[in-house]
């Protein structure tokens, strides 16, 4: 799995054939959780990234060294030091947005996409292949969680980023602010994602 | 247990260990030195983060100064906070208002809190929220300020410095007395925030007293 056309199916396998929150249902909690906004639904995005990139590089670059009965361990080892960076380097440089995701970002750590991508990928492939991994699943929960949150923010708020997109007669819905709208809204994308996957079959 | 193990199980710890061992030594040094790099600017931002709270609170301040050692508040069960009381000055010098920071147990998680109060420390300026979890549509509702239309933190605006009321009817509109009005759907944080002021208000004007700060 080493040429051009390999390396491309394999990135947008995670946008669209693997994608971890409407393919594989991982990576739930924040998914329902911070995409109230879009704003916070992308720097959980990214930080995602940033996590899946460092576990996949060091666990790839480590793979032959890794012994079979204390991988795990390695992986949450390496996931853990990644989230660090990540929390600190929000605290620093994005403190407002740090402070709006909360938990939500030491919880990286126990998100099954970051150790399924380790074990399924990382640990058995190259480094090239591993970073093109990290990067399509990183864009696929990333694109995923924009799409939700910016249902959400437009139809709770009427605006996105600040900038209203509805007309001023548009009422708010409270609710899709809420857990209730998470719910729903994810809800209604899987069954669209099926429906679109059904057909094409 | 294998030969290698009989054999010396020290050295067959370290052949099966070594790479956790390396890679734990390895990224705590990286997490070390980025904790050493950004922690000044972590620190500030939390600064600033009170200094804007409270800005909005006293707006005539134009910098807030700790005022000598901290005040240690027991709040029961042998657990004792330590306020950091903060001197809003204006650009006379003049000491405008004071400025602290506290917390209390909210509905879903700790509440922290800027609270404000006058130079006399005999009325409240008001309050900001540093950090809360509250629920959404509800107890988050603590977090409006009174340019955007909230209700429930002008009502601290005026109130007297000492023991505040939650009830659940009345006009919040009044701002002069100690009765706070909870929001609806969301009486557990409004009493939480109510429980806050009512913990270590009194506490740090009699400690301010003693010191001869008041």
């Amino acid at each position: 799995m080493s040429d051009g056309t390999s390396l491309g199916k394999t990135f947008f396998a995670g946008i669209w054939d693997n994608n971890p929150v409407l393919r594989l249902l991982l990576g739930m909690c924040p998914t329902l959780a911070v995409t109230a906004a879009v704003k916070p639904a992308l720097t959980m995005g990214f930080s995602v990234i940033f996590v899946l990139l460092f576990s996949n590089i060091v666990v790839s670059l480590l793979r032959h060294q890794l012994k079979p009965h204390l991988r795990i361990l390695m992986f949450t080892l390496t996931i853990a030091t990644a989230v660090t960076i990540a929390d600190l380097a929000l605290k620093a440089y994005l403190p407002d947005m740090s402070a709006s995701l909360g938990p939500y970002i030491p919880l990286i750590i126990v998100n099954c996409i970051i150790i399924g991508r380790a074990e399924a990928c990382a640990s058995k492939n190259g480094l090239v292949v591993s970073i093109i991994d990290a990067l399509g699943m990183g864009a696929g929960f990333t694109i995923t969680l924009c799409i939700l949150a910016a249902i959400r923010e437009v139809l709770a708020t009427g605006k996105i980023f600040e900038i209203p997109v509805m007309p001023s007669a548009f009422t708010p819905w409270a609710a899709m602010g809420m857990p209730v709208g998470a719910f729903v809204t994810l809800g209604l994308m899987l069954g669209g994602v099926n429906l679109i996957s059904k057909k094409s079959a | 247990m294998s030969n290698n193990e009989k054999k010396n199980p020290v050295l067959f710890f370290l052949q099966e260990s070594w790479l956790l061992m390396v890679a734990s030594i390895a990224f705590g040094c990286l997490l070390a030195c980025l904790n050493a790099a950004w922690a000044p600017k972590i620190a500030q931002n939390e600064i600033d983060k009170f200094n804007k709270l409270a800005g909005n609170l006293i707006d005539t301040a134009t910098q807030f100064q700790s005022v000598d050692e901290p005040i240690p508040v027991d709040i029961g069960k042998g657990k004792v906070y330590n306020i950091d009381v903060k001197k809003g000055i204006d650009a006379d010098g003049n000491i405008v208002g004071w400025a602290f920071v506290c917390e209390g147990s909210g509905f879903a998680d700790k509440i922290k809190l800027v609270i404000a109060t006058d130079a006399a420390f005999e009325k409240l300026a008001g309050f900001g929220v540093l950090s809360s979890n509250e629920t959404p549509g509800f107890g988050d509702k603590i977090n409006i300020k009174p340019e955007d239309g909230g209700f429930y933190q002008p009502q601290f605006i005026g109130a007297p410095v000492g023991k505040l009321e939650l009830t659940k009817t009345g006009d919040p509109g009044k701002h002069d007395d100690d009765q706070i009005v909870a929001i609806s759907g969301a009486t557990v944080t409004s009493d939480a925030v109510v429980k806050i002021f009512n913990t270590f208000l009194v506490p740090v004007k009699e400690a301010m007293e003693i010191r001869g700060l008041l």
